[in-house]
């Protein structure tokens, strides 16, 4: 099991972030490098990739506020 | 060259920004004659995202950042169009196309014909527009009627992820002036808060293209047709289940295209439903409405059997106070009422 994670490195400052869009759904199969999801940091729009490939839990839906490090979902 | 990224293999939920830049970069793959030029297009990757990673992967050469000079890029496109490349030209806003439409109207527009058909136009503008977020009088028109009313262009506004890709390869593989036009707020762009999810639609991995001049029937009905495109389609969509709930059967077509128009499928559910409201976040003077209502007029008016309704921008600059762009704009409540008007009509 993998947990999907905001990396530290996504955005330069402390703070918070929204979760706008899930390109999956829970139960899809994801390969890793593949795109997951969309954040909103103040008003960019930024990317994250799956970090292992396998089966999608999402943890945090969209709207969810989140930082660096938080965990979102997992990968089976 | 980079390849596509990996996916997995299920399903995938798109934005409509993210789809139509798919097309885009999967027609640049496989044309070196296609390339990308306008303001903040490779730098910045476009004011609203369009075209992010695209500078990277295709070099300078194909995605060209441009001073603000529309009269300038949109010529040098048009004429890298007649030499036989395939330009795309980004208008972030709709609302300062009025500066180049010298170059629009006078030149990509009738090239080919008045060049007896020697030359060819495949250029194609993707062009955001409209409003509802407060962005005042300057930024948030659609001006679709203004385009729509000059020959030689092709337009085409599609109201989620999946019709967004399909018609932005239709675009690009077309040899006429075309121009792919999204309301900015279903277009998925982060800083207008969470996509609306009715705009967000599974998008198949490989390429596919939409005719132009097809409407779409998002949702079947015996009552009334609500006819839209774009944002008025979401619109539509929430009328109709209020509708529904009041045992009223809406239904709900999508025009995509605005040139060509789908005048077959605007007479084929009228005369099903004999009850008509269009509706348009466009000016409504002399504007799509008015075109669609005459579609009816023209071919068979007995097919209504109470007055259609019409729901656009009242003719006056869209303000900025929120309250009051409430007011002019379209919304749901006011296509639910102009339906019940229909129907009491009758």
């Amino acid at each position: 099991m993998t947990d999907i994670t905001v990396p530290q490195d996504l955005w330069d400052s402390e703070d918070e972030g929204v979760i706008l869009t899930w390109v999956y759904q829970t139960g899809a199969t994801v390969a890793k490098g593949a795109l997951l999801a969309e954040l909103m940091v103040e008003k960019a729009q930024l990317e994250l990739v799956a970090p292992a490939s396998g089966k999608l839990t999402i943890l945090a839906p969209p709207d969810t506020i989140v930082r660096k490090g938080t965990v979102i979902g997992r990968i089976d | 060259m980079a390849q596509p990224a990996p996916t997995g293999g299920s399903d995938r939920t798109l934005t409509m920004a993210r789809a139509g830049r798919e097309a885009v970069i999967a027609e640049m793959r496989k044309n070196p004659n296609i390339f990308v030029i306008g303001e903040d297009v490779a730098k910045l990757g476009g004011v609203f995202g369009t075209t992010v990673g695209m500078a990277e992967e295709f070099g300078a050469q194909r995605v060209i950042d441009t001073p603000i000079s529309e009269t300038g890029f949109i010529g040098i496109a048009t004429g890298a169009a007649m030499a036989g490349m395939r330009p795309i030209i980004e208008i972030a806003f709709v609302d300062f196309i009025g500066v180049c439409f010298n170059q629009i109207f006078n030149f990509a527009a009738k090239t080919h014909y008045m060049s007896g058909g020697q030359f060819k136009m495949p250029l194609t503008m993707m062009i955001g527009y409209g409003g509802g977020y407060n962005d005042a009088a300057q930024h948030s028109q659609s001006l679709i009627g203004t385009l729509a009313h000059v020959p030689g262009i092709r337009i085409v506004t599609p109201a989620d992820a999946r019709d967004a890709k399909g018609l932005m390869h239709t675009c690009l593989r077309d040899d006429n002036l075309t121009i792919w036009m999204v309301h900015k707020r279903i277009w998925g762009l982060g800083w207008l808060g969470l996509p609306l999810k009715t705009a967000l639609s599974v998008v198949p991995e490989e390429e596919y293209t939409i005719p132009f001049g097809q409407a779409r029937i998002w949702r079947e009905g015996k009552d009334v047709t609500l006819v839209g495109y774009g944002i008025t389609t979401h619109h539509n969509l929430a009328a109709a289940d209020k509708l529904a709930a009041e045992g009223i059967s809406a239904e709900v077509l999508d025009l995509r295209s605005i040139v060509p128009l789908d005048r077959d499928a605007i007479m084929k559910s009228v005369s099903k439903t004999g009850r008509l409201v269009v509706v348009d976040e466009d000016y409504m003077n002399c504007g799509v409405t008015a075109e669609v209502l005459a579609v009816v007029a023209e071919r068979n008016p007995k097919a209504l059997q109470a007055p259609a309704v019409r729901i656009a921008n009242p003719d006056v600059p869209i303000p900025f106070s929120r309250p009051m762009e409430d007011f002019a704009l379209p919304d749901a409540d006011k296509v639910v009422a102009a339906a019940k008007q229909t129907l009491k009509a009758s």
